[in-house]
């Protein structure tokens, strides 16, 4: 198998742009992640877009405004995954040696608040009022905070932390610093979850030119290697949307625990060696949950991780550095795509005020509906 | 029993459950019918409704199960907004708890949590089945669907 880096990244904003068509949004990030390579359109191999609730083709019809090469472009989807699978397409195309450069982007366009819940539940579920995402997200806290004494201040902590992580992000939705006693006021949401400690789904485009390390010494001067890109999806049981229903069973390891292991073993490295992490921090309790699923510490002690300031830029191990999803928001296909572009350009240091110093090692997570998951770790 | 749960035990209309499958039959006495399930029976593990292949270890030997209709209160929350789409709860919106119910036969639901106080709920609590008419359909059926309720 060959090296594969990434040899440029490229971003839209993330936040709601109206009636901007959303392939404005992904040309303007793939034509910003060409640049930045230093590469040609003219010289990519193969496309994949990760999109959700965008329309068939959408790869197509946003890479057509760059010229028809007449390359292959497919469309993928893995929920909030999306954009590890299309990344992993890429990686495995060019360490097979298939390719040499193949385009990983994803671009999302959202409706406000609430997501469509008919794309992801069932009619029953929708009509009994239990297509709610954050309702899963509540449920999972609550028993956290029950098993291992998790509390609403140690999550209100967490989104403090995030949204001050994004006040000189010039890609987040949200970069007004908020202040624990704001975040534990604002309208609960489900208990113990309140609306300062929920993400929003939104719209954003993301792109990252991926290649054989060999192309990259021609072309790029700051390659970043992907040491592991690891989509997963998740072992019965699942308490995610849309369950209905779990295993009362011992359950076996969370699908994030399994990609993170498998990431970690193919990269060759641990969680020690880590200098930042971007999580899916779709609410404040899956950053603690998420934290301890990626070994990041042991099981009951995420929220510590935030009471230390461990997971602070300038602590031992920054969490979510660009602000994560509560800042950023979820535009769901660019969604793993932005991570990325945050963490190579953490790792070039190039992350402005929000760099993390001297960072060589960086590992992005997502995980969402349908059991989706993914790890990909980065490296200098 | 509630007036609410009296009105619904009143047999006069046809009733159909909120999804074919999930309750035993028949529903002419609401006190009488319960969640059902599947068991596989190759590994055991039990789910809700028909069940053709087994998620667990993907067997296809399953075996139709009646649940129990009394479990424990594994963790739960309270929607504090309108769930988003065709929901059928009382308009205008009336907070409500969401469950994840634990029965005997090794099974977690996720379940409304009905006729309780929300600020009197707590992990681990006992909890019984409770059936009610949540609407009336397109050709004048109740449909019947499932709530657990502190016992
Ligand atoms: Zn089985």
């Amino acid at each position: 198998m060959r090296e594969v880096v990434i040899a440029g990244v490229g971003l839209h904003p993330c936040g709601r742009f109206g009636d901007k068509p959303y392939v404005d949004m992904g040309r303007e990030a793939v034509a910003a992640a060409l640049k930045d390579a230093g590469i040609a359109w003219s010289e990519v191999q193969a496309a994949y877009c990760a999109r959700m609730y965008l329309p068939a083709t959408s790869g197509a019809r946003i890479l057509k405004t760059l010229g028809m090469t007449g390359i292959p472009i497919a469309d993928v989807e893995a929920a909030c995954a999306s954009g590890a699978v299309a990344l992993s397409q890429a990686y495995m195309a060019i360490a097979s040696g298939f390719y040499d450069v193949v385009l990983a982007f994803g671009v999302e366009k959202m409706p406000r608040g609430f997501m469509d819940p008919s794309a992801i539940y069932e009619d029953w579920q929708i009509r009994m009022g239990l297509a709610v995402n954050p309702m899963y997200w509540a449920i999972a806290a609550k028993r956290h905070m029950a098993d291992y004494g998790a509390t609403a201040l140690q999550m209100a902590k967490v989104s403090v932390k995030n949204h001050k992580n994004a006040r000189t992000n010039p890609y987040a939705m949200y970069r007004r610093e908020v202040s624990v006693e704001e975040v534990l006021s604002s309208r609960m949401v489900c208990d113990p979850i309140t609306l300062l400690m929920v993400c929003a789904p939104n719209e954003g485009a993301a792109a990252a030119i991926v290649c054989s390390a060999e192309f990259a010494r021609k072309h790029s001067a700051r390659p970043v290697q992907v040491a592991a890109c690891v989509p997963r999806t998740s072992l019965y049981p699942w308490f995610r949307a849309p369950a209905a229903y779990v295993s009362a069973r011992p359950n076996p390891p969370s699908v994030t625990t399994r990609a993170a292991r498998e990431a970690y073993e193919m990269a060759g490295i641990g969680p020690q060696d880590l200098d930042l992490v971007e999580l899916q921090d779709t609410d404040a309790c899956s950053e603690i949950i998420a934290s301890e699923e990626l070994g990041l510490c042991p099981v009951g002690e995420g929220g510590r991780l935030v009471d230390e300031g461990i997971s602070e830029i300038g602590g031992r191990l920054p969490i979510n550095p660009s602000g994560g999803l509560l800042s950023n928001g979820e535009p769901i296909g660019a969604s793993h795509l932005r991570q990325i572009a945050e963490t190579v350009w953490q790792l070039r240091g190039e992350a402005g005020e929000r760099q993390v110093e001297g960072a060589r090692v960086g590992l992005c997570h997502v995980v969402g509906a349908g059991g989706n998951a993914a790890v990909t770790i980065l490296k200098r | 029993m509630t007036d609410a749960a009296e009105t619904a035990n009143v047999h006069s209309k046809k009733r159909v459950p909120i999804k074919e499958g999930f309750l035993t039959t028949p529903l002419s006495d609401l006190r009488e019918a319960k969640l059902q399930g599947s068991r596989c029976a190759s590994c055991g593990e039990v789910f809700l409704g028909i069940q053709h292949g087994c998620q667990s270890c993907g067997a296809t030997g399953m075996e139709t199960v009646v649940l129990s209709n009394r479990g424990k209160l594994y963790s739960y929350t309270v929607l504090r907004n309108r769930p988003p789409g065709n929901y059928m709860g009382p308009d205008p919106f009336v907070p409500f708890a969401v469950g994840l119910i634990e029965l005997p036969e090794g099974i977690r639901v996720i379940s409304p949590l009905t006729h309780c106080n929300l600020d009197s709920l707590h992990v681990n609590m006992d909890v019984e089945l409770a059936l009610d008419r949540l609407y009336e359909d397109e050709e004048g059926s109740e449909v019947i669907a499932f709530s657990f309720r502190p016992e």
